[in-house]
Order: structure tokens, then sequence, then C-alpha cells
């Protein structure tokens, strides 16, 4: 019944939101805060639940069920979370755009539609909240016009073709086993051929793998990032995407169940394998042709790209710290990409829609807060230790390495160099170097904007130092799904053949710094001096040119930009383009005017007549 | 309570050495460096006396950061001393092992461009772009280098690749490793930040980079953490190829050989542009790397 009410208020409340908004938009920004926090605590409530109700015995003969399990939960609160937080940005953010009643009815549409999905216990229900996921995605994306319409154009494309796919992967499930319902298909696919096992995992795979932005179904993921309004693309890349990732644990492990996923395939070439090294290819691709951005936001966007890679690899290699890697950097991409969307919708707000990173610089200045979150963002994305993005990296490399995959990990760890470099560039081109003069005297974030900056770096930090939190969570999750699980303490995990213990070196770090900081203190005081007293070894100065931040790796750029190209998504266009040029010479035939369907028709005649005469098939 | 107080002992001890031979080794190397170019050279104690002399100067900041970023830099440097076997002695060791080692070894070059950046001096810039540029050039073969020896013993604990070591003898004597050990003496100066790979500092030509802002106890800073990150360089290269050792002094004795054999190959050479650096190193170190780490897969 709880589950009932819990979706009536996430989509009754997004309606009511918009008929207030119709009303004043004061009331309506109190009900789509008060939905969005409420859901939380909803949602928080549940915790430890597990239970499975119909809603609906006969929809069409098939029951609808709703459910709840860890996974569902885990997910939820993730959602409800971030929702909520996106949702307190946007007041101020979009307050001077038009069409805000409509925009928060679909973003607590995309919310709703999300929570829809984790809870949903069979396929029939999973797959209408995941239409109703992408339809209000696109509107959001598309939601500036110009640019945005042709970005949200690819992005639901491609959506579609994956919802296809997935309709032929639930369909094919249904005439084999004749029910929808997920509790009832689990462990039923090893009573089948593998060939319909790996038929099914392919499906599946196209179907969660383009909303999952895996290579090479990324495509659509840079421009729709990057085009949609700064709050969305934190809930769009952060836990939209990650849809996929639910969809994968769904199929792989709770629906085909471990066994079954590991053992798939030949003696030569493993499914999973193959998996694993498209994750891999997912992580290095985009990684670096990230450092050729210079749009804040679409190097942020093929990081959403390149991140998934350790997701996917986490969970291919089906080890239960690669599994455990997986889930738990689900949520920690989430924490730290949110973040830095929102510090990036900040910068955009507060400078009048800059996102170039060659035109800002020295904003730290003007905006500590915002750049204490970039900071700590960026560090999460990088897996700098003390940030919950490490301990998510160790654990997948560990596996790798110690389960024999010598080539992955390197893959794995080489991602990890590329974000450094560009990330450090998002950081300096924006808030280090000199501010420019047209900059002088930007005013600060309001706090509605700080706000959801702060709650997110806390949440990074906190899980990185204390992980043993949401890795506890998990841990119940792979239990539930038979995976066996780890030996999780509050400050890491042990096992055999390595431990990580996070309060070790977060002591250690504290320890030192506080006593060279007590060093520096004691230290004769050092003087505060304006930005342009500068030593420049005797030349001069040109003052508000002097920002080092065009080309910022000029020379690695010139040797890698021949090799970093899309190629993928020029396949793609291509083949659109085909398609457009075979529907056009399609159309020439039916020209309109009536004596050349009379032709055609006399023609037809005469061919049939022609057959019928030489051959005698009738 | 007895290990306690001994590994706070070990703690301190650490510290305090690496800081001592950090500052002897870059004072060697100057003079080694200035004998082989007929110079005289300044003595052995000068990075000391520097240190001594910075202090009592006066000294400008930029802000906050340029003083916070120094102080990661320099706590990630120390903290990472924690984690990497000195002779026998490692604090740190159950706290995550080579992998934690790879990521701290980022915190410090982080917190320099931090503060480097927060200067607002384009040399700084620069001199950071180049920075994270050579790193990115030296980390592809360090990687390879890391994972095959990581795979090799099949472990990512570095305190269990010295002991495997100490029984079966250095990895330079295991086969599969032999490459690997030869890229990594390669790298092993783009690492240290030495000769032919100084561009980052470049006086000449940019104005001493990250270094052009700061000033007195910026710069006896800056001269500390030069100092740990060198000896911080050569120690992890004798604990994964020569061993480590079984004692301290004599650890301090392999990582001293190593130092001026590097010293003596290298301060000959001109110093590279960035991107002839990165040429190099991603040419012939890392197809060494690359063929080594092959070669661990197979066997």
């Amino acid at each position: 019944m709880n589950l009932e009410i819990l979706l009536a208020i996430a989509f009754g409340g997004s309606f009511i939101t918009y008929i207030s908004g119709r009303i004043s938009k004061k009331l309506r920004n109190i009900f789509a805060i008060l939905i969005s926090v409420g859901l939380i605590g909803f949602i928080g409530s549940l915790f430890g639940n597990t239970t499975e109700e119909t809603i609906c015995p006969g929809f069409w003969n098939f029951p609808l069920n709703l459910r709840i399990n860890m996974l569902s939960w885990f997910f939820a609160i993730t959602i409800a979370i971030i929702g909520a937080l996106a949702i307190i940005f946007s007041l101020q953010y979009i307050k001077e755009k038009e069409r805000t009643d409509f925009y928060y009815l679909m973003i607590l549409l995309v919310n709703s539609s999300m929570i829809g999905i984790v809870l949903s216990g069979d396929l029939i229900l999973f797959y209408i909240f995941w239409e109703i996921m992408s339809w209000s995605t696109f509107l959001l994306i598309s939601y500036s016009r110009g640019p945005a319409i042709s970005a949200g154009m690819k992005y639901i494309v491609m959506s579609i073709a994956g919802s296809v796919a997935m309709l032929v992967g639930i369909l094919s499930l249904y005439t084999h086993y004749g029910t929808f319902i997920i509790a009832d298909l689990s462990n039923q696919l090893s009573l089948n051929t593998p060939g319909f096992v790996l038929f099914i995992f392919i499906l599946f795979f196209i179907a969660f793998g383009i909303k999952n932005a895996v290579w090479p179904f990324h495509t659509w993921l840079p421009p729709a990032h990057s085009e949609a309004p700064s709050p969305f693309s934190a809930i769009l890349s952060g836990i939209l995407v990650r849809m996929g990732m639910y969809g994968f644990l769904v199929i792989f492990f709770v629906i085909a169940g471990i066994d079954l996923f590991i053992n798939l395939g030949s003696r030569l070439v493993h499914f999973n394998t193959i998996l694993a090294w498209i994750g891999a290819i997912n992580i290095i691709i985009p990684t670096f042709i990230a450092m050729l951005q210079n749009d804040s936001k679409r190097l942020l966007a093929w990081h959403g790209v390149g991140q998934g890679g350790y997701m996917v690899l986490g969970i291919a290699i089906g080890s239960s710290l690669g599994i455990a890697g997986g889930t738990f950097h689900i949520i920690n991409h989430t924490s730290y990409i949110a973040l830095l969307f929102l510090v990036v919708g900040a910068i955009e707000y507060c400078t009048k829609g800059i996102r170039d990173l060659n035109s800002l610089g020295g904003l730290i200045k003007k905006m500590p807060v915002t750049f204490i979150g970039a900071l700590v963002g960026a560090c999460g994305l990088i897996g700098i230790p003390l940030t919950n993005g490490f301990v998510s990296k160790w654990l997948i490399y560990k596996t790798l390495i110690t389960d024999g995959y010598p080539f992955l990990a390197f893959a794995a760890l080489l991602g990890t160099w590329g974000t450094i470099l560009s990330l450090f560039k998002f950081i300096h081109n924006i808030f280090l170097g000199q501010l420019p003069e047209k900059y002088k005297n930007i005013k600060k974030p309001p706090f509605s904007m700080q706000l959801p900056i702060i709650i997110l770096s806390l949440i990074i930090v906190t899980f990185g130092i204390i992980p043993g939190i949401p890795l506890k969570v998990i841990n119940q999750i792979m239990i539930s799904s038979g995976i066996d699980s780890l030996n999780i303490t509050l400050w890491g995990v042990n096992s055999e053949t390595g431990t990580i213990n996070m309060l070790n070196i977060f002591t250690a770090l504290l320890i030192t710094g506080v006593l060279i900081w007590l060093i520096f203190k004691g230290s004769k005081k050092a003087k505060q001096i304006d930005q342009y007293d500068n030593y420049t070894a005797g030349t001069y100065v040109p003052k508000d040119k002097y920002h080092y931040s065009v080309e910022f790796y000029g020379p690695l750029n010139r040797m890698l930009r021949p090799y970093l190209k899309d190629f993928i998504d020029t396949f793609y266009l291509k083949l659109a383009k085909s398609v457009k040029n075979l529907g056009n010479g399609i159309r020439q035939i039916y020209a309109g005017d009536i004596g050349y369907y009379v032709t055609y028709i006399v023609f037809f005649l005469a061919l049939l007549i022609f057959i019928q005469l030489k051959w005698t098939l009738w | 309570m007895d290990t306690m107080v001994n590994t706070i002992l070990e703690i301190i001890a650490i510290i305090l050495l690496a800081l001592l031979i950090g500052l002897f080794f870059l004072g060697l190397s100057r003079k080694i460096t200035a004998r082989m170019h007929w110079r005289y050279g300044p003595p052995i104690t000068q990075p000391v006396i520097d240190i001594i002399k910075y202090f009592n100067q006066t000294s400008t900041s930029h802000g906050y950061l340029f003083s916070f970023g120094l102080i990661l830099s320099l706590s990630g440097c120390i903290v990472l001393l924690l984690f990497l076997p000195f002779g026998h002695w490692c604090p740190l060791s159950s706290s995550g092992g080579l992998l934690v080692v790879l990521y701290l070894m980022l915190v410090s070059p982080l917190g320099l461009a931090l503060s480097g950046g927060e200067a607002a001096n384009p040399n700084a810039s620069i001199g950071i772009s180049r920075k994270f540029l050579l790193a990115m050039g030296y980390e592809i073969p360090l990687l390879l280098i890391v994972v095959g020896v990581m795979s090799y013993y099949d472990t990512i604990s570095i305190v269990e690749i010295v002991d495997k070591q100490l029984q079966t003898g250095c990895s330079f004597q295991h086969l599969p490793l032999l490459l690997s050990g030869l890229a990594y003496v390669l790298i092993l100066p783009a690492i240290t930040g030495m000769r032919p790979f100084e561009m980052i500092q470049a006086p000449q030509e940019i104005a001493s980079g990250p270094m052009a802002e700061y000033s007195g106890k910026f710069l006896a800073f800056t001269t500390i953490q030069h100092a740990l990150n060198l000896f911080i360089g050569i120690s992890l290269f004798t604990n994964l190829f020569l061993g480590g050792a079984s004692n301290p002094g004599y650890f301090f004795l392999k990582t001293l050989v190593v130092l001026i054999v590097m010293l003596i190959v290298n301060a000959v050479f001109p110093r590279f542009r960035v991107e002839q650096a990165i040429r190099y190193l991603w040419k012939w170190s890392s197809a060494l790397a690359l063929i080594g780490l092959i070669i661990v897969a197979i066997t």
C-alpha cells in the first residue's frame, strides 16, 4: 500500500505543482520543494522493507506489481535526494526564464518516473515508466530551444531505438515464460539455451546501454548534457543516465543470476569479458576527448560517459569486489557529477550564461563556496583519497589486478590521469588565475544555490572517509542477489589479499596537515598582495589579458587531436543522412499526380502478366 | 600499546630521516651536476642553509589557496612517505597498498598546482600545465610498469612485494620484469623532475614556473617538498625493483647509489621541450613497459 501512495504523491505532486503555478509562483515553489523533500523522507522511512504488492490484478490480464527491496531503495533514495537538491537549486536559476511551470512539472515528472522504474515489480510497469522518463527528459533537454532542440532530437531518436530493443526483449521473455513479473522471471533463464540468453542479453544491453551512454551508444549524451538547463543536467548525468546501470543490475543479477552471467560464452571468450572491454574503451576514449573541450558542461558530459565505463567494468568482472565497486561508483558519480553541474550552473547564473572555459578566470575570490564545491567535486571525480570516488575505484582496480586482468587495470588507471588533466583545466580556467575586469563586481550565488553545493560536498567527503555506510547497503544488495558478501568495516573493506582503511589515511593527512599549518602560522606572516603585483621577469604586464587558459594543454592537444575524433558520432550522422536521402528518393515516387499512379498500376499489372506468361506461377 | 608507541616512533623517524636524506640528495645532486659541468658548485649543505634563510625573510601571499595548496602538497608528500617501506619500517602498510601510493602521488602536484594557479601569474600557470603534461607522459609507462609488478607478484601490497623480493631476489633477477625495470630506469628522471625533464621550472623561459610567486617561508616549504619528492621517486623504484632492504641503513645506501647513477647519466643532457619529452616517454619507455606487461601477462 505504501508504494502506491508514494507513487501517487510523486506523480500527483508534479501536476499539483503545475496547477498551483497558475495561481502563484511562490505557492508553486513551496509545493515543488515540499514534494521533493517529502519524497526523501518517505523513501527513507521504507529502509529495510522487502515487499511486493499487486496494485492492479488485471491490466489486460497481466497483474501489475510494485516492489521494494534493498536495490530499489538504494536507487530510489539517490533519485529523491538529487531531485530535491536540483529543485532547490532551480529556484533562483530558472526564475528569470519563461515557461517555469512547465519546467517544474517536467523535472518532477522525471523524478517520479525514475522512482517508478526502480519500484516496478514487473516489466510492463517498468516499460511504461521508462517511456515517461524518456519523453519528459526529451522535453527538458530541448527546454532552451535553439541548439537544444537538435540535441533533444538526437537523444529521443536513440532512446526510441533502445526502447524498441527493450520491448522485443520483454516480449521474448514473455513468450518463453508466460510472465512479466521480475521475481518470477529470476533464475528461469538458465533453463534455456545459451543462444537465447545471449539474445536477451544483447537486446537489453542495447536498451540500457543507450540510456547509460555506453560506448558505442554514447553520442547523444554530450550535446544533451550541455544544452539542458544546469540543474537538470545534474539529474540527467547524475542519476537518469544511471537508470541504465539499474537495468544492467536487474537483467544480469536479478533476472539472469550471477552464475549464468559469468559463465555465458565459449571457452575462448566470455560475454562478461567483452562487456568489460567495452567498459575499458568507454573509460579511455571519452576521458581523453574531454581534455579537448572548451565548454565546461561538455567537458563534464564527456566525463559522465567516461565514468560510466568504471561501473560497467566493475559489474562486468562479476567478482564481489567488482560488483560492489561498480555499484558504489554509481552513487559516487551521482554525487560529484551533480555537484559539478550545479557549480557550472552557479557560474552560468552569476556571469549571465558564460560556459566557455576560455573567457572566465579568478572567480575563487568572488565565489569561494562554489570553488570549494568544485574542488571537492573534481577530487571525487579524479578519485583523490578521502573522497568517495577513491574508494569505489580502489575496489575496481583491486579486483582487476588480483583476478588477473592487467590490461583492463591499466585502462582503468589511465582514465584517472586523463581525468586529472581535464579537471584541473576546469578548475584553473574558471577559478584560478587572474580575475578579468568585467567580473570585478560579480555577485556570489544566492544561498539556495550554495546549499545544494554544500550538501553534496559533505556527502562526497563523508562517504570518502566512512565508506562503510553505503557499502553495507550494497553488501545487502549483493547478498539478496546471491553474490558472495564482503567483509565491510565502517572505514573500509577487509579482505585477505589487501585491505583498505580510510581512517588511517584520514588521520595521517589530518595530523600532518595541521602540523604543517601550525609551522606555517608560526613563521613570519606573509603580506597580502594584489593579483597584478606579479613577478614577470622584467616584461610588461598587459592588464586583463594575462590569464593563461586558452589551449591550456596545447602541446598534448596538438599531438592527440587527429586521433581523438568521435568517429562513432560521425558514423551515426552519416547513417542518418543516408536514411534521409533514401527517404527523399522514395518520396519522389509519390508525385501526387494521378497520372503517375495509373502508370504504376499498369506497369505492375504488365509485370504480373509477364511473370504468369513466362513461368505460369498461378 | 607497545606496538602503538613503536608505530608512532617509526612514523617520526621516517619523516625526519626522509627529510634529511631528501635535503642531502638535493645538495648532492647540485654538487655532482656542477662537478660534471666543470663548475665548483655550492656546498652540499646549501639546501639546509637556504631553508633557514628563507624562514627569516619576508614573504608575500596571493590568498588562502596560495598557502593551503602548499600545505596540502607537503602533507600529501609526508603521508605518501608512510606508505612506502623504508627498510622494514612501513607504518601504514595495511591501508590500501600500492594503489593508494599511486593516488597519493597525485595529491602533491595537485596542491602545488592549486597554489600556483592562485598566484595569477601566467608563468606559474604555464609551469603547471607543463607539469601535468609531463605527468601524463610518464604516468602511462609508470602505470604499465606498476600494473605489471602487481600482477607478477599477484598482490597490491607494497610490503608483500618487498618481502617476496627479499626471499627470491630483486625484481631485476626475475626475467619477466626485466623490461619493466628498464622502462622505469628511463622514466625515473621524469618522475623526480631532474634534468632533462626540468622544463617545469625552466628559469630562463618561464621565470621558475610555479615557483615564480613564492617567497620567504613559501620557498622554504617548496624546497622541503622538492626534497621529499626526490626521495619518494627514488624510494618507490628501490622498493619495486631493487628489493627494498631489510633495514633502513641499507635502504639509504641503495637509494644513494640510484641517485648517483641517475645523476651521472642525466647531468649531460640539455633540457627537453615538453612535447619532445612526451614523445620520448610515450615512445621508448611505454613500448618497453608494454612489452614487459605482455610478458608478465603471458607467464
